[in-house]
């Protein structure tokens, strides 16, 4: 118990950081967050839980893969420019090896027909998998229809017209600001 | 190639919540513009990405890699990556300071709409490949509802997934 409740120690040294973003990338089967939080909060414990969910919340709000900018925000906090640089590279290092030899060994076998309705299989899947990520994140719309509305039109515009992100992100927002000040959203 | 890292570090800076955001412009851009590649090519390398370990950014460095080679690869992952990673090195230091900004929170509240409608947009380009057919939409309903609807690690999803399109295509 009592080490339950000790005080979180950050890394001491670039290698220990590298080793420890490196076995996060290495066990990120199925989603990096959740390997993020097991061993910097629970196995190595360099950060305490409500301070990684508060560095979480901010890497969600800024634009970039949420993961890599948590190992550049902590790599910063813990050593400066290096750490970020140390950190993000050793959750990369791995992943982007697996990445290019399962991409390869596909490149291979693409010629079966087999292979190539298994993986689209799976690469629909994976869109269905955002699909049901963003009716989760749509739960606080669920009393709001002017979110659902502005969220609508922005599938119209942008899935069915192929209109550019960089044309509606700002015509969205500003449209979402408004409804935001006045509590519609 | 060049148009390639220019493209994927301005789609960088307006990627809040990661990839699914930018998921339908990078397909648009990468298909429908440049013609780099088929709509099945795309989400052949996207499902190349899921299945392996790893932040699914990856599949910037497969798009690359695609279009120009292995150092392509490099050269679109860093693209994607640097601009953002540069602004959460500077905002890192200064965030504790507005965690309690009226603004903060009314810009948080803004983006959930719109992230909502970016990512249903991104998992509908990347479920129909090859238009809209039953099979496409059996997967992809199912694995959307699977995922909302339980506690399922997403990988049975995936391998779901591949089993379904091995016996439907």
């Amino acid at each position: 118990m009592s080490l339950e409740n000790a005080p979180p120690t950050p890394p001491t040294s670039l290698l220990e950081l590298y080793l420890g973003f490196l076995s996060i990338g290495a066990r990120s089967f199925g989603g990096v967050l959740p390997w993020a939080h097991r061993v910097m909060v629970e196995e190595r414990r360099w950060i305490a839980p409500a301070d990684f969910a508060e560095v979480l919340a901010l890497c969600q709000f800024l634009p970039g893969p949420n993961v890599g900018n948590v190992s550049v925000v902590l790599g910063r906090r813990w050593f400066g420019p290096l750490g970020s640089l140390v950190a993000f590279a050793g959750l990369m290092a791995l992943p982007l090896v697996w990445v290019f030899a399962l991409a390869l060994l596909y490149a291979d076998f693409s010629s079966y027909p087999g292979v190539k309705a298994v993986v689209t299989g799976v690469g629909i899947a994976g869109g269905g998998l955002f699909i049901g990520t963003a009716f989760k994140l749509a739960r606080p719309l669920a009393h709001k229809p002017w979110g659902i509305a502005l969220a609508a039109s922005c599938f119209g515009v942008i899935a069915i017209g192929r209109v550019s992100l960089f044309a509606v992100l700002p015509v969205a927002a500003l449209i979402g600001w408004f409804a935001a000040r006045k509590g519609l959203v | 190639m060049i148009q390639l890292a220019f493209y994927f570090a301005l789609l960088s800076l307006v990627s809040v919540g990661g990839i699914p955001s930018v998921m339908p412009e990078m397909q648009r851009l990468v298909v429908d513009v440049q013609g780099w590649m088929s709509a099945a090519e795309y989400t052949q390398l996207f499902a190349i990405a899921q299945a392996a370990p790893g932040p699914n950014v990856l599949v910037t460095a497969l798009i690359g890699w695609k279009v120009a080679g292995l150092v392509g690869g490099a050269v679109a992952l860093g693209a994607f990556c640097g601009p953002a990673a540069v602004l959460a090195y500077s905002i890192g230091g200064i965030w504790d300071r507005m965690r309690d900004a009226p603004w903060r929170k009314i810009f948080q509240r803004a983006l959930v709409p719109i992230s909502v409608g970016f990512i249903v947009s991104g998992g509908y380009v990347l479920a129909t490949p090859q238009g809209i057919d039953w099979q496409s939409a059996l997967i992809a309903g199912a694995s959307a509802a699977v995922l909302y609807a339980t506690r399922l690690n997403p990988l049975w999803v995936l391998a779901g997934g591949g089993v379904l399109g091995f016996l439907l295509f």
